[in-house]
């Protein structure tokens, strides 16, 4: 079987030759350190008044930003082949630097969404960028917000459309790029409004909240279209639903709020002949039935860190989801020792693979994953994953 | 007129997470129509905020309705609270709060700081983005009895245990209880690094915090 075949094989809970495993390579620190390049620090560039001001002029030409945001994930994906992943998540994301007085750099990136994003370095002085504050905390900023961007929301699906169709004519008969659907809309309606404001307003203003959904929604599917058409054969929404102890919202109000909007992106993607994937971090024991009932086909993530248990998320939904990830990464796949990483690796399958139906993944990517980890990591679903399972 | 129900009423309305019937109480308390102490009304905002709490923590409330109604006890308490005559209640401890060095987050360490004041506390809040050293000189000026980090992110994690360390070199690492929480941390790592508790979420937090006041 080749990589495609035991991914979809996995998808349609069949039993693959092995497990098929996943990366969630993007971090430029992991990229660095597989491709063996040296770390671009960008944050000193913005600090030093000589360059700034240039950065901002070019990071802020379209043509510019897709190229680098283009080349980056090229490396993203040559280090998931180093690897040996059978797929690897893709996203793009359209950002603007802009002069902030709050920022103590002076400048943030702003993204279409109204959201800021702050800039840091990680211990190697790769850029990390960290959602901060939101920019349209009222009703009247959140308009005047959509009606400005309207030109640029258009155009970050025309991107999006792009980026994704040079992923999959470049690598795509290496591995699967798993195309990631535009921001979801649960994390797409709050941020940009503060979630405080937000949860005050599902309260105070539901006909507002309404119509912040239904343009989210409406946009998510059109993007949503676009990565398809790219010819993404699997698609990822990812939105953070859940936060440590649980759930951001009771299934019941998430239901009430979001339940039809998920339903219209299941059935856009099942349309096509496509699948759906869904990332939610934290824990998210309690919507696993509504997950299903919105007809997503499989979930991503499953923190050990919220207490996400593998085993008891495949006994809780059978084989209804497909089930990728759960290594964890707060110190398993960061120091870790081989022989953890190929413990956690045996408890997984043996939790999940049987059947079919489980892609192996770190629980997530941070700028500390450690690509030796992860190379042990797929050693390890080398030696332990084969059909049948024997474990 | 407010009847000597007015307590209860203003604890159903915040528990039915009802801003305006909760104001609308509040209001006759600051009115002078209710017959009821301003003192009694801030320990009824207390009480429903100690069952939302238990709500939340068995697993009836979720986050939205653990941040609205933590909204609706501010909005009364900046109206009450201005009326509490001096010394009518002292406050159970100082607790000094941050989010730590390179995480921005703050959501979670808002919901504890507003849970905390409605509890009694005194909360001096360090912000995010809080450097070692400030941390460190925040225990030294204001000597609280805990100290809470809040961490969301896995690569700030370490900054924890800086504090820590700094605390140590400092001298005062013995006195001040330390508390720590956030997705990045686990009860393993709260341990590993020295701290006093690990608190899964704020709720649980301000209720180990009461436990050291008990003890």
């Amino acid at each position: 079987m080749d990589f495609k075949q035991r991914i979809m094989t996995a998808m349609n809970h069949e039993e693959p030759d092995q497990v098929p495993v996943m990366g969630l390579i993007m971090d430029p620190s992991t990229v660095n350190q597989i491709m063996g390049k040296e770390p671009v620090d960008f944050v000193a560039m913005i600090k030093n008044p000589d360059t700034k001001d240039s950065i901002k002029d070019m990071m802020n030409q379209d043509e510019f930003w897709n190229s680098t945001y283009q080349s980056n994930w090229n490396d993203a994906l040559e280090s998931s082949l180093k690897l040996g992943f059978d797929a690897n998540w893709t996203i793009y994301a359209f950002m603007q630097l802009v002069e902030d007085s709050e920022s103590s750099l002076g400048l943030v990136w702003h993204d279409v969404f109204g959201r800021v994003w702050e800039m840091g370095s990680d211990n190697k002085g790769n850029l990390i960028l960290n959602y901060s504050r939101p920019l349209c905390p009222t009703e009247e900023a959140w308009e005047a917000w959509v009606e400005e961007k309207a030109p640029i929301f258009e155009k970050a699906i025309e991107y999006a459309t792009d980026f994704h169709k040079k992923l999959v004519d470049d690598y795509g008969d290496r591995i699967m790029p798993i195309g990631c659907a535009a921001p979801g809309i649960f994390e797409n309606c709050w941020q940009p409004i503060g979630f405080v404001e937000f949860t005050k307003f599902t309260f105070q203003k539901p006909g507002f909240v309404k119509r912040v959904i239904d343009f989210y929604t409406d946009y998510y599917l059109k993007y949503l279209e676009g990565v398809m058409r790219s010819g993404v054969e699997v698609v990822l929404g990812g939105d953070d639903l859940a936060q440590k102890t649980g759930p951001m919202m009771s299934p019941e109000m998430t239901e009430k709020l979001f339940g039809e909007s998920y339903r219209h992106i299941a059935e856009a993607v099942h349309k096509r002949d496509r699948k759906f994937i869904f990332h939610s971090c934290g824990n998210i024991y309690p919507l696993l039935d509504k997950f299903i009932e919105w007809g997503f086909d499989g979930i991503i993530t499953m923190e050990p860190t919220a207490g996400v248990e593998l085993g008891k998320v495949r006994e809780h939904v059978g084989h209804k989801l497909v089930l990728i990830g759960n290594l964890d990464v707060s110190y398993l796949l960061v120091k870790g020792s081989r022989q953890e990483i190929e413990d956690a690796v045996k408890r997984a399958i043996k939790d999940a693979a049987s059947g079919g139906g489980y892609i192996l993944s770190a629980a997530h990517s941070h700028p500390y994953v450690d690509p030796s980890r992860l190379e042990w990591m797929v050693e390890a679903v080398h030696k332990y994953g084969k059909y049948p399972i024997s474990i | 007129m407010m009847s000597n129900k007015t307590p209860q009423k203003l604890k159903d309305s915040l528990l039915s997470l009802d801003m305006d019937a909760t104001m609308e109480q509040v209001d006759f308390v600051v009115k002078g129509d209710a017959d009821v102490t301003v003192q009694e009304a801030v320990d009824a905002v207390a009480e429903a905020l100690e069952v939302v709490g238990k709500r939340f923590q068995g697993g009836e409330w979720f986050l939205a309705e653990l941040v609205y109604s933590g909204e609706i006890a501010k909005s009364a308490m900046e109206l009450l609270s201005p009326l509490m005559s001096s010394g009518a209640s002292q406050p159970l401890g100082t607790i000094v709060v941050g989010t730590v060095a390179g995480d921005l987050h703050d959501l979670g360490k808002n919901i504890f700081i507003n849970y905390s004041k409605s509890a009694g506390f005194e909360v001096v809040d360090l912000g995010i983005d809080v450097p070692v050293e400030k941390f460190v000189s925040a225990v030294d000026e204001y000597k609280p009895l805990a100290l809470g980090m809040s961490c969301l992110l896995t690569i700030t994690s370490e900054e924890v245990g800086k504090v820590i360390e700094g605390l140590k070199d400092r001298g005062n690492r013995d006195k001040v209880k330390v508390i720590v929480g956030g997705a990045a941390l686990t009860e393993e790592f709260a341990r590993e690094v020295g701290s006093d508790a690990f608190a899964p979420d704020a709720i649980t937090g301000i209720d180990i915090i009461k436990k050291w006041i008990a003890s």
